[in-house]
């Protein structure tokens, strides 16, 4: 056999390659190279994006931690405790004073609505008679006599359009003769006639009148108010001159650590300096800088010498406190919604502030500016502090919390709302709608996806915000928390939106999830006399459970990173919601995550702090996104093969 | 009395006289009479044509022919899944089972299907715990006594084979049993609804022989207490299983009589060339 085979070489032209390598690679591997290298392109971005967010982001503690030192050392966070003091005390204050406020105007309101109606009036119609009222002003004696007739002409073509009785005054209505007594006041005045027409004169008597009663009535009410006011002023006397004592430090400190990097500037430009006169000087100049850290235990002597004197002053103020809080009026003797409102909550803030007061006090004994600010102080700081204040002459402050808050609950209330409604519509174009409903709403809500969110946002600001304030006013509403608003731009007005940019989201989603439950189960679910609601209850919606669980969880990550909305509706107020309000917390302002970043990083210092906690907040929020989507897709596995 | 009549076709007629002998004989009820039925998908190509059959009382009655011959949808018309398709409706004739026209206006579908009960070609148990599955048909009938569920899930599965396989793990996923298993899991959720009638859609083309036999011998079990309808591509099948066998081509109901007559001596010369193999 051997022999055979070295007879015939063994030929290999009949299996060979067609085509041509280069490189060593047939046309196939290029092709495969190529479009795996589009893939890991998108890896590579990602990674490029986590290494730059993390590069800029960590060094954000480090940095805190020297900015929290100083905050220490300086003595700024023991005159700060003292702020936050009376902070608290004046925030009490305010909500009693609106108590206070809510019943005075009250009485004398339906009155001065009148009258507000009145000016409305008489202006329009003033408006109306523009060039007769320029006239008169250079008239003569002969000439206004025309001029006055001219005017009432005028005036009663003006009083009868109607469009001159729509008056924007709340609580207003013309009822009985009040449009007649109005129309007549109105052309007794103007021009030539009387300065005020005795209808209105009377009526202004009257409310001062009312006022006046209110206010004697109202007395001891005032007196409990300016005394609760004044408890205050010591206090704040105090901090008032500790703070300058601390705001000299704090100019000692960044003068001490900026020093290095001026005396470095100098001495550089020294060096390019040819004149030798201006150079000696230079010199000299950097070689003058102080390089020794100042001594801050004598710097902070004046704080620990005022511990005593604040102690006193903190006793007192809750000692008064406590009795003036045993003599606010009950809640049940205000005759105005809103004063109960506000007197209620007058009642809690005051209580609350009366514990914040004993643990301030602690606080202050316990303060030492050599105490150590470590690591950890920086980090929790930055995740659990409660203030977010930027470029502020006072102290910066870099806490996530309130930014967090305000994100979170938007989020929970566009989910709340979006999650039905998509579900629903999920449900009923998969499973419900004739073909050519499915054909029609199908594509429509999935064009919600389209809509720009910028002017989503514009539509909340023009649109969505004063309807939901003028309809939070009507009175049969006003059992629904949160109602009446005072705002437009709130969280229920961003809330509300974002659901509405959820939807296409969770909806195309949870419809993929629904129809991809397999025919064989519904099938089988008629075969054994089912109707449509139930297989659609009992065997379509369990099997898609994961699918449709993974769409809520990936809407709630589209709503959590949106950013145009919630800067243009949610009020831009960066603040803890008060959570006193009960779900009426939704009607308040509030900032996000999101929001500042987009707000602030285009006006901050590159490499600063505050650049620093910005790309932090960016951290965060690309931490929940992560956590969000790797939920999602946990869920769709681990539930998929039921 | 007709049991079978095709009036396009006189050679069918001569077939059909020679069955209605051998039916006036039989003594079992008939519980499905269709009555020169033509059904269409879309309301003109007919798949159906001119189709008469009687079913008769705890008998199992196998359909049998080529793909495409309209066996499947027949079988589908006798408990109206074919509603399930917009525009698929029959175009003429009637189905009476027990006596009512079941096409008639005031009939519900769903209330149909109560009574008609169907097992598929591919077993598909619900994503749901193996008692959930068989207490599903209860469920939606209303039933929510505990005490009644646990009674017929237990009898159903007893009389579907396979209570003794499962009976330790009721509350373990149906998706979790073999394929036999998961089948007799759809027979027993479909006797427990308690119809007068199965129909079977080729009920053992996806499964392993020894599965399909333990099914076989359910059938033969099962039809000493309700009439079932088979549809099936194996002629041995139809051979061990069934009492009666209907054969269909093209639309057309070939022949219908005694299994052991169709396959010893067809009457009908397109019967014979198909259970001989020269065409299927």
């Amino acid at each position: 056999m051997p022999a055979s085979t070295s007879e015939k070489p063994v030929s290999v032209s009949r299996f060979q390659e067609k085509g041509f390598r280069f490189l060593g690679l047939t046309f196939q591997d290029v092709i495969r190279y190529f479009f795996g290298g589009n893939a890991s392109l998108a890896i590579v971005a990602l990674l490029l994006i986590c290494v730059f967010l993390i590069r800029e982001a960590w060094l954000f503690f480090p940095t805190h931690r020297h900015d929290l030192a100083i905050f220490r050392q300086t003595g700024v966070e023991y005159v700060d405790l003292m702020l936050q003091e009376g902070i608290a005390h004046k925030e009490a204050y305010t909500l009693l004073n609106q108590a206070y406020l809510a019943e005075l105007n009250e009485p004398s309101q339906s009155v001065a609505a009148i009258l507000l109606a009145h000016q409305q009036v008489a202006l329009e119609v003033s408006k109306a008679n523009q060039r007769t009222v320029d006239d008169w002003k250079k008239a003569d004696d002969a000439g206004k006599v025309a001029l006055r007739t001219r005017w009432v002409e005028g005036a009663e073509k003006a009083l009868d359009q109607n469009e001159t009785w729509n008056v924007e005054v709340a609580r207003f209505e013309w009822t009985g003769d009040l449009r007649q007594k109005m129309r007549q006041a109105v052309l007794e005045e103007g021009p030539g006639g009387d300065e005020k027409s005795p209808f209105i004169a009377e009526l202004e008597e009257r409310k001062a009148q009312i006022f006046a009663e209110t206010s004697e009535r109202l007395k001891p009410f005032n007196a409990i108010k300016l005394a609760f006011r004044n408890a205050g002023r010591p206090l704040d006397a105090l901090t008032d001159e500790l703070a300058k004592i601390a705001k000299e430090n704090r100019e000692l400190a960044s003068t001490f650590s900026s020093a290095p990097e001026r005396k470095e500037a100098l001495l550089e430009g020294a060096a390019m300096e040819t004149d030798p006169v201006i150079k000696a000087r230079k010199v000299a100049e950097a070689e003058a800088i102080v390089m020794v850290a100042p001594d801050y235990a004598s710097l902070t002597r004046p704080f620990y010498d005022s511990v005593p004197k604040h102690d006193a002053v903190n006793t007192a103020l809750r000692s008064d406190l406590a009795g003036i809080l045993a003599t606010f009026p009950e809640p049940g003797t205000l005759q105005t919604e809103l004063g109960r409102k506000n007197l209620r909550l007058a009642h809690k803030s005051t209580e609350q502030l009366l514990g914040k007061l004993k643990l301030a006090a602690a606080d202050v004994k316990a303060w030492r500016h050599d105490a150590k600010v470590g690591f950890g102080a920086a980090v929790t700081s930055f995740f659990f502090g409660k203030r977010w204040i930027t470029n502020s002459s006072w102290q910066d402050f870099y806490g996530v919390l309130p930014l967090f808050s305000g994100s979170l609950i938007i989020a929970l209330i566009a989910m709340v709302v979006a999650v039905p409604f998509s579900i629903a519509s999920a449900i009923y174009v998969n499973q419900l709608a004739s073909f050519k409903e499915q054909s029609f709403v199908k594509p429509t809500i999935e064009f919600i996806g389209a809509i720009p969110s910028v002017v989503l946002g514009f539509f909340g600001i023009m649109v969505l915000g004063t309807t939901l304030r003028d309809v939070s006013q009507l009175e049969w509403l006003s059992w629904v928390p949160g109602f009446p608003m005072q705002e437009r731009l709130t969280m229920l007005n961003a809330g509300l939106l974002l659901a509405f940019m959820a939807i296409p989201t969770i909806f195309t989603l949870a419809e993929d999830a629904i129809n991809n439950v397999p025919h064989a189960f519904t099938e089988s679910s008629f075969a054994l006399g089912a109707t449509k609601l139930q297989t659609v209850f009992r065997v379509i919606l369990p099997t898609a459970l994961s699918g449709i669980i993974a769409a809520i969880l990936l809407g709630f990550g589209r709503i959590i990173g949106e950013t145009m909305v919630v800067l243009l509706v949610a009020g831009n107020k960066i603040q803890i919601p008060d959570f006193n309000a009960g779900l009426g917390v939704i009607a308040q302002p509030a900032h996000t995550m999101t929001g500042i970043i987009a707000q602030e990083l285009g006006e901050v210092e590159r490499g600063s702090l505050h650049w620093r906690a910005l790309f932090m907040v960016g951290m965060v929020l690309f931490v929940i996104s992560l956590i969000i989507n790797y939920i999602a897709q946990w869920v769709v596995k681990r539930f998929h093969k039921v | 009395m007709k049991v079978l009549m095709n009036e396009t076709d006189p050679n069918q007629t001569e077939a059909g006289s020679q069955v209605n002998s051998e039916a006036n004989n039989a003594g079992p009820r008939s519980v499905i009479d269709v009555e020169q039925v033509s059904f269409a998908y879309d309301g003109k190509k007919e798949v159906l044509r001119d189709v008469s059959m009687k079913i008769r009382e705890r008998q199992v009655t196998a359909f049998i022919g080529p793909s495409g011959c309209g066996k499947t949808t027949l079988l589908r018309c006798f408990n109206r899944m074919n509603d399930l398709i917009p525009t698929a409706a029959l175009t003429k004739g009637r189905i009476r089972i027990l006596e009512s026209d079941i096409y008639a206006r005031e009939v519900d579908p769903i209330e149909l299907r109560k009574c008609v009960g169907m097992v598929f070609q591919k077993y598909n148990p619900f994503p749901k715990s193996i008692y959930e599955n068989v207490a599903y048909g209860l469920r939606i009938a209303g039933v929510q006594k505990k005490s009644v569920l646990d009674e017929t899930v237990e009898s159903s599965l007893r009389h579907a084979g396979l209570w003794e396989e499962v009976k330790d793990r009721l509350d373990s996923s149906g998706l979790g049993l073999s394929g036999g298993q998961q089948q007799r899991l759809c027979i027993a959720r479909t006797i427990a609804v308690k119809p007068e009638i199965i129909l079977m859609d080729e009920p053992c083309s996806a499964l392993d022989p020894i599965s399909t036999t333990r099914i076989e011998e359910l059938i033969t079990q099962l039809k000493k207490d309700f009439t079932i309808v088979i549809v099936t591509h194996s002629m041995q099948q139809a051979t061990r299983v069934s009492d009666r066998t209907a054969f269909f081509y093209l639309g057309n109901l070939i022949e219908m009589d005694d299994t052991t007559k169709i396959f010893t001596s067809p009457a009908e010369r397109q019967t014979e060339d198909y259970i001989s193999g020269k065409f299927g």
